[in-house]
């Protein structure tokens, strides 16, 4: 028995709260008779009162009994208007129904096979016979949902004894039971496993309450693994719930009825009993005694501590927490980077409550710029956050942002937790309680911004709530800020947690095996979902919303680095990406006609209105100045908006894009490329004066990856329908006579035209480390005359477009050009990565993906402290996705193809294909996809496809 | 009243060193005073101090040992001392000038000996190494120069150690890199700071960097060691640098700013962050 010194007296009642109690949750699971109520007819008023009190303010309860739903609710009759929710797990185990304003609502049912009623009915007639056979008389009792009940003591004393009675009752069985040949209770229990079993029934739930034994398809524990699947799915965590029971103990050798709540998924659970338990409680239970009295007094608790405005407690689970301690100057805007909390529309970068020297916040709304050309960048909005005025020597704060929720809580000389509401983009809410520190008086709006920030505070006592919305329309912005007024903080972060949990239902990667992988796996897709939008359109500069690094420009990092994990995730958000480059078609129209081209040129670097925007020259490292070309000749941007479009109707099927926008975007692209191409007499057809991907050379002609990526363009194009049958022919024709510099006797692509007569420097041999910049290691003009790549620039044909390149020319490929690139950009390590595990070699597949893991962690480019690396948290999905899991979608399905190091347990992968949940999940046993799919083998591959 | 004390000898270089004396004492809003250790004759050093109208005070003793004890006055801020008696010296850093400047924990400047200086330093070139040790030597100048009008220029050389990992688009990644180097290594609170960097030998770079920028003063934080082939980019700036170099000591720059750290930090002790190594602030030798 284990009973916890430290309470707090709870106001008004004689009750006390144990310490390990003594904070805020966020749900309740709960048995009923005995624990929630004394007996079956006690009044429960006063319950229903707390219960309905709670969900109002967003706590969730789950009622998990053996009787029919009938009982309980007709005792308890709650009718919460929500945003928590009371639910009912009853008939133990078979049957969940959820109560709310206008009833009750069946949400789920276990019905039984007619074989499988059959054999409970012999199971339970087999019981009965071998107790009789035994010497005790027994009967059946009641047929219930999906379980049979036999009266181990019918006798008219013990009709229906009250839980206080259950040391009596439990005597009293046993005697009976010990004076024939079954036993005990053990026994009766035994006897009854084996009827089901020898009835058929494969994993029979036998229980005993003392009084009956029971045979059943289900039991508590499967109501217990519901109650906190669902709390999951709401963003409620097992640590923020609370367990309570009173027959956690065990009853005459049988574990106790309540036992069966103490489910693996609720290991971290805040378990207690109220109950009397004889024989003490296992020890994770804490013995609290107290009866339902108590019970009710917790609850009451948990409200009052909402009706005062506690700030809530995160989760902190491993793997799911970026915890920061403290204030280092010299560290502290990279942690400001990366606790940055965003909505898809405004991100907050998570600078402390304070202003510091040493901190930078900022505050980004998508799509809104200033200036203009090349010094466009994305507008400081007004700041919501600068509360406070702190001494220095009480700054030492922790900062903690859960990935899971979205939630960011400073801790300290004062207490906060706010968030940027992925539920409602561009509303934030905050809710503090100041202690040491002073609350500052409210600053001027700032003027010089095109942001609006709609703003409205509220004060109870010791705590302060900010509420405020964000847009570049004050109309908009106040109608919003009045909706979330009207919400109300609590509900607001309800919506916060389901929304966060239903996000990463859908998007969650998991490597078993590498906890320091996992939680930078982790951090990169938070970040990845949080900066781009669902909806209208999606502007995703190269640091997203979590810095003015690179000051919003977006690259082609967003369409093919951050684009594929949301098209298989998130297709919304994909899907307003490309609207961005849609809204943008007829600037691109523009470019190309003032090049004397066809078609849609898009801008290298894209912001406000699609105009190129690419600074023309800057002073480099070295103090000289460098001319900028990759606005003028990295054209390749054409082909990469084309295929992002074509990685979207992979994974979602669009038809209506594909008819629509979609069509418009792969013609208008084709035609650029069509009007590109300059024609030589020997019938081939060339691209010259590019810049490629590694942007050591330039200019250079035939680009491999340009030409590659313009061949598929056009091809692809082509296949539309309602295309002229003439620009079809000369598309196709281009598209045939584009030349690509592979050479089928050495299997390698030559990267331009005359790469391989440059100087053979091995980049891996000469330089002291890789990744390196090796145009400052060896100097520009030495590395522009060499064979040094920047980043990938061929193999990015073998990732992007596999099944356009050479068969089996990936190897030979990766053996000549990998060590030949520097990775001199933060894009190339992940990329690296998913091609060498395709490869099979695991170890140097790790330490590129453990680079592009940690690039922003680890501050390794220096330049964190300016926003986070998108297209890094881009490329390491990408390598687990199409390199460790080499998975393909093909229509409704999914081709994979896994290649596992050693070290890892499994691979899974969240995912939406096709507008279907699936999960797959790669380890030593096989591959499985969850429910609703099939996986088949295929020779040297396996399919997923729907069942 | 605070002064800065010009160490002379009977040589040509005694000219440029009053001269930067009376430069940097108007920098620090101090005295000047122009002092001989007697070794041979007076006539040149008389002349000198007399030429800029300051006088000289002549002192008795072994040079080294009474330049210290002179230096290490509480009302002396600094010590000019020229870099060696010619330019056809042999060596780069005389050995007074050596011995003065690793064992007067002190900011030291070191003149070379044909060094013309401005009456008043307008630009200093800080080189930066990359360490908050090492950038925090510098601030104890712009301390004692509060209220000054001075333009600084923090110089970062990569070397082969350095050179950054990745470049990616340099015409964001290098203004992101230079902002976030300013914020780190140069938190001195001034109103114009900016950044140069360059790829090379530390030594050489610097030299150079302080001509193309028009900097009139060098100033360098340092360990104070010069043994065992310590600090090869001090001896190897003040061997080429046609500028007076400020030897700033690192452990006096860490005395100053105990208190100003705890101040600001909220008691979290400042540190260079490099959790896997692969910083891309650090390397290159510590001058």
């Amino acid at each position: 028995m284990k009973t916890l010194p430290g309470s707090r007296q709870q106001k008004n009642t004689t009750v006390r709260i144990p310490s390990s109690l003594d904070r805020r949750f966020e749900a309740a699971i709960f048995d009923w008779d005995g624990t929630a109520v004394p007996d079956r007819s006690a009044d429960a008023g006063e319950l229903r009162s707390v219960v309905e009190a709670l969900c109002k303010q967003g706590f969730d309860l789950v009622v998990i009994t053996g009787t029919h739903v009938g009982n309980v609710d007709g005792q308890l009759g709650a009718r919460p208007a929500g945003p928590g929710r009371l639910y009912f797990c009853v008939n133990r185990g078979s049957e969940v129904y959820a109560a709310n304003e206008t009833g009750l609502e069946l949400l789920y049912r276990r019905e039984a096979t007619p074989e499988e009623e059959s054999a409970l009915d012999e199971a339970a007639t087999r019981t009965v016979a071998e107790l009789e056979r035994r010497g005790l008389t027994a009967a059946v009792v009641s047929q219930r949902l999906n379980r049979r009940k036999i009266d181990l003591i019918p006798e008219p004393e013990w009709a229906d004894p009250p839980k206080a009675r259950i040391t009596e009752l439990l005597q009293a069985v046993q005697d009976r039971l010990h004076a024939t040949a079954v036993g005990g209770l053990t026994g009766a229990v035994e006897i009854a496993v084996v009827a089901a079993t020898t009835a058929g029934i494969d994993d029979p739930r036998v229980t005993s309450d003392a009084k009956h034994v029971e045979i059943g398809l289900t039991d508590k524990a499967d109501s217990a693994r519901w109650a906190f699947a669902e709390l999951a799915g709401r963003g409620v965590s097992p640590r923020l719930t609370l367990v309570a029971g009173d027959e956690f103990g065990s009853l005459g050798g049988l574990p106790g009825s309540d036992s069966f709540l103490l489910v693996r998924e609720g290991t971290a659970a805040t378990s207690f009993s109220v109950g009397s338990e004889p024989s003490g409680t296992p020890t994770q239970v804490l013995s609290l005694h107290g009866g339902p009295q108590l019970f009710v007094a917790v609850l009451k608790d948990q409200l009052e501590r909402r009706l005062r405005g506690d700030v809530p407690e995160l989760d902190m689970a491993e793997g799911w927490t970026i915890l920061v301690e403290g204030l280092d100057p010299a560290h502290e805007r990279v942690d400001e980077s990366l606790l940055t909390i965003a909505d898809g529309c405004l991100g907050t970068r998570g600078s402390p409550l304070f202003t510091d020297p040493s901190t930078a916040p900022a505050v980004l709304l998508n799509g809104a710029y200033t200036g203009d050309g090349h010094s466009t960048q994305l507008a400081i909005a007004p700041p919501w956050t600068e509360l406070l005025s702190i001494s220095p020597e009480h700054r030492a704060v922790t900062r903690t942002l859960d990935l899971a929720t979205g939630l960011l809580r400073e801790a300290g000389p004062y207490e906060s937790l706010r968030f940027s509401s992925l539920a409602r983009p561009a509303t934030v809410a905050l809710r503090l309680q100041a202690g040491k520190a002073r609350l500052k008086r409210r600053s001027k709006d700032r003027s010089d911004t095109p942001v609006v920030a709609a703003l409205i505070d509220r004060r109870l006592d010791q705590t302060f709530e900010r509420l405020a919305a964000y847009d570049i329309d004050e109309n908009r912005a106040r109608g919003r800020l009045a909706e979330a007024q009207a919400m109300g903080y609590e509900a607001l972060l309800k919506e916060q947690r389901m929304a966060w949990a239903g996000r990463w239902q859908t998007a969650d990667a998991v490597v078993e095996g590498d906890p320091e992988l996992q939680l930078a796996i982790r951090l990169a897709l938070f970040h990845l979902m949080a900066s781009v939008a669902e909806r209208g359109e999606a502007a995703v500069g190269a640091r997203g919303l979590t810095g003015p690094a690179y000051s919003g420009h977006v690259f082609w990092d967003s369409d093919v680095f951050v684009l594929p994990f949301l098209a298989a995730t998130h297709p919304e958000a994909a899907r307003a990406m490309l609207e961005y480059r849609i809204r943008r078609l007829p600037s691109a129209r523009e470019a190309a006609r003032e090049l004397g081209r066809r078609g849609a040129r898009f801008a290298w670097e894209s912001a406000a209105n699609g105009r190129d925007v690419t600074p023309p020259s800057v002073r480099g490292p070295d103090g000289k100045l460098i001319r900028i070309r990759t606005g003028e000749l990295e054209e390749h941007i054409v082909g990469d908006v084309a295929w992002a479009a074509a990685c979207y109707l992979d994974w979602t099927g669009d038809e209506v894009f594909a008819s629509g926008p979609g069509r418009e975007l792969f013609i208008e692209t084709a035609r650029y490329w069509a009007s590109r191409v300059r024609h030589t007499s020997d019938g081939k057809a060339h691209i010259f004066g590019v810049v490629g991907p590694d942007e050591y050379h330039e200019p250079v002609d035939d680009n491999a990856f340009t030409n590659v990526l313009a061949r598929w363009n056009l091809r692809r194009a082509a296949a539309f329908p309602g295309i002229s049958g003439e620009e079809r022919a000369e598309w196709l024709a281009v598209a045939d006579a584009l030349v690509d510099g592979y050479d089928p006797s050495s299997g390698i692509y030559e990267q331009f035209a005359g790469f391989h007569d440059l100087e053979a420097l091995i980049i891996e041999e000469v330089a002291p480390r890789r990744p390196i910049a090796a145009d400052l290691l060896l100097g520009a003009k030495r590395t522009a005359g060499a064979q040094v790549l920047k980043q990938a620039d061929v193999l990015m044909l073998h990732h992007m477009l596999p099944e356009d390149v050479a068969p089996d020319s990936l190897v030979p490929n990766l053996d000549f050009y990998e060590p030949r690139t520097a990775h001199g950009s933060s894009l190339s390590p992940a990329i690296h990565a998913g091609l060498l595990a395709r490869a099979g070699r695991y170890r140097t597949a790790l330490e590129a993906l453990r680079i592009a893991a940690r690039l922003d962690l680890d501050d390794l480019t220096g330049t964190t402290s300016g926003g986070l690396h998108l297209a890094t948290m881009g490329g390491l999905w990408q390598a687990l996705a199409f390199g460790f899991a080499g998975l393909r979608p093909y229509g409704d399905r999914l081709v994979l193809d896994p290649r596992l190091p050693r070290d890892w347990g499994a691979l899974e992968l969240a995912l939406q294909l096709r507008g279907q949940p699936l999960r797959v999940r790669i380890d030593r046993s096989g591959i499985s996809a969850g429910d609703g799919w099939k996986v088949d083998r295929k020779g040297d591959h396996w399919e997923v496809s729907p069942r | 009243m605070k002064k800065v004390l010009a160490a002379v000898d009977n040589s040509s270089a005694g000219r440029g060193v009053i001269a930067s004396a009376r430069a940097l004492a108007a920098l620090l809003d101090a005295g000047v005073e122009v002092l001989y250790v007697r070794v041979d004759g007076d006539r040149t050093v008389r002349q000198a101090a007399e030429a800029a109208g300051l006088e000289l005070r002549i002192a008795e003793g072994p040079v080294v040992e009474r330049l210290i004890k002179e230096g290490a006055a509480d009302d002396v801020v600094a010590l000019v001392v020229g870099t060696r008696r010619s330019h056809a010296a042999r060596r780069a850093l005389g050995r007074t000038a050596a011995a003065v400047a690793t064992q007067l924990p002190k900011p030291i400047l070191i003149v070379p000996p044909d060094a013309d200086p401005a009456p008043v330093f307008r630009r200093v070139l800080v080189p930066i190494e990359g360490s908050v040790s090492s950038s925090l030597a510098p601030r104890t100048v712009f301390e004692l120069a509060a209220g000054a009008e001075i333009d600084a220029v923090a110089l970062h050389v990569y070397d082969e150690s350095s050179v950054p990992a990745f470049t990616d688009q340099p015409q964001h990644e290098q203004p992101a890199w230079e902002d976030e180097f300013l914020h780190r290594y140069c938190p001195w609170g001034l109103a114009s700071v900016r950044l140069e960097t360059r790829v090379g030998r530390s030594g050489e770079s610097i030299s150079r960097a302080a001509e193309e920028c028009g900097c009139d003063l060098i100033a360098l934080g340092w360990s104070q060691e010069l043994s065992g082939g310590r600090a090869p980019v001090v001896r190897e700036v003040l061997e080429l640098s046609s500028r007076p170099v400020l030897l700033v000591p690192v452990r006096s720059a860490i005395d100053s700013r105990d208190t100003t750290t705890a101040r600001n930090s909220g008691g979290a002790e400042q540190h260079a962050f490099s959790p896997s190594g692969v910083s891309p602030f650090e390397g290159g030798t510590n001058p």
